[in-house]
């Protein structure tokens, strides 16, 4: 099948799309297609071989941060040729209602296309104004996907229509084969040792660092050999001062890291501590860690519940209550078994995340799509290809 | 001379509600065609559906799956609605093993009747707000074809334990 993919996005700066845009590409390579991206990015930045750029994007603050997009009769141009050059069978466009190169290419397409919604965004402010444009944008889109159920809540309730859950894919073997940092996790037994795991931007309230704070300052008190691995953006130096100065020689900071950075990190401690206390949809970071083979230790939230197989893969605590955490952190560190058991059955939930099982729950949206389109129904055979 | 005004301004103001009602009549045609495609492809999976369950009746689980798929694959379209609910309630009082061939292909057209379903209800509901439109319906526009009627089914996806594993 030849695929065309837009995304909104250029891939000059990292981003969740941007990754999921070139993890779905690869696996849909992998399964015998031919895929074509578009994107907007810089003349000179090195880009994978079927990645076609649409040219510079533009800094414009949007929705409330700054979006890098490109978009104007120079990128319509590009739009058109390129779907006109490709030929393909399905269009599959990524947010399509910011105005970006997925809302040209679904204004410019003529075949089936494909919609996936990545935000649980109600609607953008330039289309809040014009219900009428929203609807033709929305008539043009064969078929939808949301990452998450709170994506398709939005999809169901305020766009008036349903949309397919398909979850975010991890590309597990970029995680499970990774080497931890040296001198991690170190030892871990009975009353002493461990390691802690966080990552994010400790200084955003909705991330819950405080609560882990907390767990920590009053777990590493009588546990000696406890550390806490801390990445993501923030300064170094805040972050100490938010821990008494015994316990500052206990954490390490590693500042933003790398995707590959982040496979090590989450390789290089016993327990993953995610006690964030809302605006997740989808919790992608506990699948990354799962697939890292760590143990995960998750607030109760919805979507955490979900991606944790209501606690048989990770052990759920209550939602922004540190003493809970506390507990669970103390009795997980002292046993070793019941670690095991957790990854033994993460293991299992982090298959059905596995990428090329993704894709092929993909390729079967495209053929529903391309179906919709020309009424001829694909052959079983070509659907389960790969 | 303001009466050539008049006359090039009444000509622009015809000419851009010709284009504007040529593009609605286009829009609704397609909307239309487009959801009279879904509906064939929805077939196209139903009837796959109830014979693979057919086929895996005569094989493993005998006269009552068995006559629930056949009952789906004759209804006439005014029952069929029903007849392929109770084929999905049937399939789903069954125990189905993933790793038999029989129950793997029942279980992928379950899956692919979903997805033709919820593009089906989409389509049907887009060509239906299009034909609403009050313009629409004062000028009779798609007259030629009948309304595009939803297919109200229960979802037909089956649960089975390790189904998108085995992929």
């Amino acid at each position: 099948m030849r695929i065309g993919i837009v995304c909104p996005y250029s891939f000059d700066v990292p981003g969740g799309v941007q990754n999921h845009v070139m993890d779905l590409a690869e696996a849909l390579i992998g399964l015998g297609h031919q895929v074509s991206v578009l994107a907007p990015a810089d003349e000179d930045s090195p880009l994978p071989p079927y990645v076609v750029s649409a040219g510079r994007a533009v800094p414009l603050p949007y929705n409330g941060s700054v979006a890098r997009i490109a978009f104007g009769p120079v990128s319509t141009t590009r739009v058109r040729r390129w779907i006109n050059r490709g030929d393909f069978d399905v269009l599959h466009v990524h947010e399509p209602l910011t105005p970006s190169l997925s809302m040209l290419a679904v204004l410019c397409a003529r075949g089936p296309v494909v919609a996936t919604f990545h935000t649980a965004m109600t609607r953008s402010r330039v289309l809040s104004a014009a219900q009428g444009v929203l609807q033709i944008l929305l008539e043009r889109i064969t078929a939808r996907i949301a990452v998450s159920a709170l994506a398709r809540k939005v999809q169901v309730e305020h766009m008036d229509g349903g949309a397919v859950e398909i979850p975010n894919g991890v590309a597990v073997a970029k995680f499970a084969g990774v080497d931890p940092l040296p001198g991690w996790p170190g030892e871990c037994g009975p009353g002493t040792g461990g390691a802690l795991g966080f990552l994010g931007r400790f200084t955003e309230p909705r991330k819950g660092f405080p609560i882990l704070r907390d767990a920590f300052v009053a777990l590493a008190r009588h546990r000696p050999g406890l550390r806490l691995l801390v990445a993501g953006p923030g300064d170094r130096d805040d972050l100490y001062e938010r821990f008494p100065a015994e316990l500052r020689d206990r954490i390490t900071f590693l500042g933003l890291v790398s995707e590959a950075d982040k496979a090590r990190m989450l390789r290089s401690v016993h327990l993953y501590v995610a006690p964030n206390t809302g605006g997740e949809s989808f919790g992608m970071i506990l699948t990354e860690a799962l697939a890292a083979g760590t143990t995960v230790v998750a607030s109760d939230l919805d979507a955490f519940r979900r991606v944790l197989d209501g606690g048989r893969a990770g052990r759920l605590f209550p939602t922004g209550d540190s003493v809970g955490l506390h507990a669970a952190l103390a009795e997980l560190l002292d046993d070793a078994d019941g670690r095991a058991a957790l990854t033994a059955c993460g293991d299992q939930v982090v298959a059905n995340f596995d990428w090329p099982v993704v894709a092929r729950r993909v390729q079967e949206v495209y053929a529903a799509a391309i179906e919709a389109t020309d009424g001829r129904v694909i052959d079983q055979e070509w659907a389960e290809m790969g | 001379m303001p009466g050539m005004w008049w006359v090039v301004g009444t000509a622009l103001v015809v000419g851009l509600v010709a284009a504007y009602l040529i593009w609605t009549a286009g829009r609704v045609e397609r909307l239309q065609a487009r959801a009279e495609s879904a509906a064939r492809a929805l077939d196209a999976h139903l009837l796959r559906r109830a014979a693979a369950a057919a086929v895996l009746a005569e094989q493993r689980f005998g006269v009552e799956l068995y006559a629930a798929a056949r009952i789906a694959l004759d209804a006439p379209p005014e029952e069929r609605e029903a007849a392929e609910n109770d084929l999905t309630r049937q399939l789903r009082a069954v125990v189905l093993d993933p790793t038999d061939p029989a129950c793997a292909a029942v279980v992928a057209a379950s899956r692919r009747l979903a997805l033709a379903r919820q593009v089906h209800t989409d389509l049907v509901r887009d060509a239906r707000t299009a034909r609403g439109r009050p313009l629409v319906r004062l000028l009779r526009m798609g007259r030629r074809h009948e309304w595009p009627r939803y297919f109200d089914v229960d979802d037909p996806t089956l649960a089975v334990p390790a189904d998108v594993t085995t992929g």
